[in-house]
């Protein structure tokens, strides 16, 4: 499975920005040249036995068809056992998980495992085997430092190009807040290694001095010999705060901070030229940070360190975004910041939360698109995954139609928090029947109101049809104000949903 | 921008959407049976004495550094259509440095003046006060209706020799001028002539000229039809000539019975319906919902098109130019709120300066303004037209959407942000790019003038820059008692002609 490609986890589920580098073909000894030293043997035994093949059947839903899924697709990734007798991975090894195999180290069974948390923001899951007494003589691995730039460290995986364990050594070559494209809308610490990092590798726990300190997740096009991982301060978070029983995920303060090199800018803030602070250049509306800064706001330090003028603090060695700070604390802790506010010092507390507002702007998983079906009108949410599939990716270039979604998702809640939708619903297709057969708008369009009632949720859209009184259904996409109108016959369209769904095989009218 | 730091969301990037142009939607003309029963006249007209080359070398637009002038050279068809007239289509005009004539294909070239032009009708008129150029050249005779096909030639130079090659007639559209937005019938053309089409060829038949190309492929081409044509030309040396209209509602088609049931109608569908109104308020004004059921006295049917006398049925679009002007008064008979009624629609003129994101700015040189390296020019589609062939792809999606959608504070035009040359007043903002302004010093910057008043009030000091509320970076402040001193600096130290150009 693992030599047929495409069915490889971390390049089903990775986003634009960064795709896993596909080596396949390549003979094996120039994947794993190197292998062989002392050092390596020494680190590789500790941690064979913990590291395991995760096989993975997953089914993503089609979005502008949200009834429906795409094939099964087979996948394999690493994955390792940790403390608890629970396995580490990413979240895009399991992500859309029908079922989730793991195969131990020179153990040929397949032993059912399910998921027990995953952080699809942080790209790390948990899963337990049914059977938790398979790992019980397995040690697990213990988790390390963040690992110093130029150190050497190994991978140990499943990646394409044969059956084994597979691994690979190489140095962390550098240490910054990188976008992890699982999420597509997050950027979080990660680790830069030229050791080997291939489709299945996913998941797998990257070792340095018998301790893992990393698990690498994802590549990045057009660069050689460069893999990302996550590193222990992201992995500890999500340890952390699943602790509860539940995830929260890293907090989100919604603050941008901008650059304050400009001699003239420092000056008109009162602030000398001393390479020191941050400015605010935009909060988001109702986000914690707005409760607390201003803009202009200069953020000095951040939990006693010291912001750079470009922005970045110096985190264990290596100089990252500020960003790095917030993202140490949990979702109900409060960070204590410095910042200089007309002309003068002071410090304020701001208490981070967890934001889950922008998730339809991100990548989604686990859990199928909300729909509802009237009709054979076909209404869900206006989301990442839905555009994408809409678009075929964007490859094709955009129409007008699509234009206007991408603004209403990606632009509108920042330009303007009022006017946008918490849930922007869009007519994805209409399925022919005698009944919709003269319904102009066939798809693709924004539903702005219907029966005089502005769509904010696909709950608003239940209500407003079967509510409605009147002969007619109207409908009015598009918007703000103006955009396409047509109408359905009311009783015409009730009568007809059950024959609609019957005719197309869809189980349920709604997933609401 | 790779310093912009976002703890809250707002730094993840869209996927650039590129955007697809607003097209008229087409119309297959269905002609009377009538105009196909022409028969086929074979004759050999001498088109060497009237169809002429056009040699055009004009200013490109540079869109990232707006004050260079690059200058590129093209030839295409004229044609000769009174004496001292060289018809052309009015593509690559706008901003030509030089024009120059040649007949029969070869030898002396003629410096050409440009009598007229015009972007909307796509069409200009040369000539040249060289008596030896008009010897021996006569003018073609352009149809007054331009029959169905089945056939026609398609005519042009090339290397030197006439070149004639059957073009079967494809069909009457409605579509926008290839320079302008104006709507027009275009007669579509098929041929296995090969090449490139579009550089104003003729499409003749018996020795009469049905069209001059305006697009094409080298298998189909689109022709404006010389009914068109003489129209103008008509009316232009009349001195009537007010410039096309076209219509500024939108409207779909009224073939959905419930909806247009619901809207008052009564009986089988007919009409479209509108569903943005235009400018025009009051009496004179649309609004949406209503139906559009006759447009200068043609009924309009429910895919919103009306039977054209001469070609058929066309969209309703083409009823905006077809015999009118703008400015002109134009009957609409509506039902609104179930009752019918007239009102006398006033055409608008049909004018780039008067939209928010004009699609072409070549009226003037490339206007700009360069303040402490901070380089600042009107939002066009012009300037996003920089990204190359396929800047609806690649140009910033945001830039683009303006377009579509006008500022929400209604300003009538954008100044945008687009680039930086690196000097130490501006150090920090190097990655400031592709943003609108706002405000300057607290004044709103709609056109560059508005720039340039509001940068002689500085506040504190400094020079406040604000941009649009977005994604992007929000604002920046310059040394206002260096400001001047900074951008004669960048001026000379990057090689620009003058830092303002307005």
């Amino acid at each position: 499975m693992q030599n047929s490609k495409g069915v490889l986890a971390g390049t089903d589920n990775l986003g634009r920005r960064f795709v896993r580098v596909v080596l396949s073909g390549l003979p094996m000894a120039l994947l794993l040249g190197g292998i062989g030293s002392a050092a390596l043997r020494a680190e590789a035994f500790v941690a064979e036995r913990a590291v395991v093949q995760i096989l993975t059947s997953s089914q993503v839903p089609v979005y502008d068809a949200p009834w429906r899924f795409q094939p099964v697709q087979r996948s394999s990734g690493t994955g390792f056992v940790i403390e608890g007798g629970r396995i580490l991975t990413n979240a895009h090894v399991i992500a859309w998980a029908k079922q989730i195999l793991v195969r131990r180290y020179q153990d040929p069974r397949l032993l059912p495992a399910r998921l027990v948390f995953a952080g699809h923001d942080c790209d790390l899951a948990l899963l337990e085997l049914i059977d938790p007494t398979e790992l019980a003589e397995v040690k697990p691995l213990e988790f390390g430092e963040l690992p110093e730039v130029r150190s050497t460290v190994v991978t140990a995986g499943y990646p394409a190009g044969g059956d084994q364990m597979s691994f690979t050594r190489g140095v962390v070559s550098r240490i910054e807040v990188q976008p992890y494209a699982h999420p597509g809308n997050r950027a979080l610490l990660a680790v830069q290694t030229d050791a080997a990092i291939n489709p299945g590798n996913s998941g797998g726990p990257v070792i340095q001095d018998d301790k893992v300190v990393g698990v690498a997740f994802q590549g990045m096009p057009g660069l050689q010999n460069a893999g990302f991982f996550i590193p222990p301060e992201v992995i500890q978070h999500f340890l952390d705060d699943i602790k509860d029983g539940r995830y929260d995920g890293f907090p989100m303060a919604g603050v941008t901070f901008y650059d304050l090199q400009n001699s003239a800018y420092r000056r008109l803030l009162g602030l000398p030229d001393d390479g020191r602070g941050a400015r605010v250049d935009a909060l988001r509306a109702n986000g914690p940070a707005e409760r607390v800064l201003k803009p202009d706001d200069v953020l000095l330090e951040a939990n006693g360190y010291v912001v750079g003028s470009d922005g970045l603090v110096l985190y264990k060695g290596n100089r990252v975004t500020v960003a790095v700070v917030f993202q140490e604390l949990q979702a109900g802790q409060v960070l204590r910041l410095k910042v200089w506010r007309d002309g003068g010092p002071l410090e304020v507390d701001l208490p981070l939360e967890a934001y889950d507002g922008d998730r339809l702007n991100g990548r989604q998983y686990d859990e199928p698109p909300r729909y509802f079906i009237h009709g054979g009108l076909v209404f869900t949410s206006l989301s990442a995954n839905y555009l994408d599939s809409a678009s075929d990716g964007g490859r094709g270039g955009v129409r007008d139609e699509l234009a206007q979604l991408a603004f209403e998702l990606h632009h509108l809640p920042v330009e303007s928090p009022a006017a946008a939708r918490t849930e922007p619903v869009v007519l994805s297709s209409v399925l022919p029947h005698p009944v919709n057969a003269d319904f102009g708008v066939r798809g693709q369009a924004l539903v702005n109101r219907i029966n005089g009632v502005r769509i904010t949720c696909l709950e608003d859209v239940k209500r407003a049809l079967l509510e409605h009184k009147g002969e007619r259904h109207r409908f009015e996409f598009w918007g703000p104000k103006y955009g396409p109108l047509d109408a359905l016959d009311r009783a015409a369209a009730t009568a007809a949903n059950a024959d609609i769904l019957r005719t197309y095989g869809i189980v349920s009218s709604e997933r609401l | 921008m790779k310093n912009l730091l976002s703890l809250g969301g707002l730094s993840s990037l869209p996927r650039s959407l590129s955007l697809a142009p607003i097209v008229l939607a087409l119309a297959v003309a269905f002609v009377p049976a009538a105009a196909q029963a022409q028969p086929m006249l074979r004759t050999a007209p001498d088109w060497t004495r009237s169809l002429v080359t056009v040699e055009i070398t004009f200013n490109a637009h540079d869109a990232f550094q707006p004050w260079n002038n690059p200058t590129v050279s093209t030839r295409k068809h004229g044609l000769v259509v009174a004496p001292g007239d060289v018809l052309t289509t009015a593509q690559y005009l706008p901003t030509h440095t030089l024009v120059r004539l040649q007949k029969g294909g070869r030898g002396r070239w003629y410096d050409a003046r440009v009598k007229w032009w015009d972007a909307q009708t796509n069409l200009a008129l040369l000539t040249t006060e060289a008596p030896d150029f008009w010897s021996g050249l006569k003018p073609a005779e352009l149809m007054t209706t331009v029959p169905a096909g089945p056939e026609f030639n398609l005519v042009r130079w090339r290397e030197g020799n006439l070149e004639s090659r059957r073009a079967d007639f494809s069909r009457f559209i409605v579509s926008e001028g290839a320079l302008g937005f104006a709507p027009q019938m275009i007669m579509e053309v098929s041929t296995d002539i090969g090449g490139r089409l579009g550089w104003a060829e003729i499409v003749e038949r018996d020795g009469r000229v049905a069209g001059l190309t305006t697009y094409g492929t080298s298998r189909l081409c689109g022709a404006m039809p010389a009914s068109f044509i003489r129209r103008v030309l008509t009316a232009y040396r009349a001195g009537g000539f007010a410039g096309l209209g076209h219509f500024d509602f939108t409207w779909q088609p009224g073939s959905n019975p419930g909806l247009v049931t619901d809207l008052g109608l009564s009986g089988a569908p007919r009409g479209a319906v509108v569903n943005k109104p235009g400018k025009a308020k009051g009496e004179a004004g649309l609004q949406a919902g209503d139906i559009l059921l006759e447009i200068g006295g043609f009924a309009i049917d429910s895919e919103g098109d009306y039977l054209d006398p001469d070609y058929g049925h066309l969209q309703l679009e083409n009823l905006a130019t077809r015999a009118h002007f703008s400015g002109e008064k134009l009957p609409m008979k509506i039902l609104r709120a179930d009752k019918e009624m007239t009102l006398d629609y006033v055409i608008p003129e049909a004018n780039f300066e008067k939209e928010t994101v004009p699609r072409e700015v070549f009226y003037a040189p490339p206007a700009y303004v360069v303040a402490g390296g901070l380089i600042f020019q009107p939002l066009s589609q012009a300037f996003l037209r920089g990204w190359g062939d396929d800047w609806r792809k690649n140009a910033p999606f945001r830039l683009q959407y303006y377009q579509y959608a006008e500022p929400p504070d209604g300003r009538k035009s954008l100044v945008v942000l687009s680039g930086v040359l690196p000097d130490d007043i501006n150090l920090g903002y190097q990655d400031a790019l592709m943003l609108v302004v706002d405000k300057v010093n607290g004044q709103t910057v709609a056109t560059l003038t508005d720039l340039t008043g509001a940068l002689a009030a500085p506040k504190d000091g400094v020079h406040r820059f604000e941009f649009m509320k977005g994604r992007g970076l929000q604002r920046l402040i310059l040394d206002a008692a260096t400001l001047d001193a900074a951008t004669k600096r960048v001026v000379e130290h990057y090689g620009i002609p003058a830092a303002t150009r307005l």
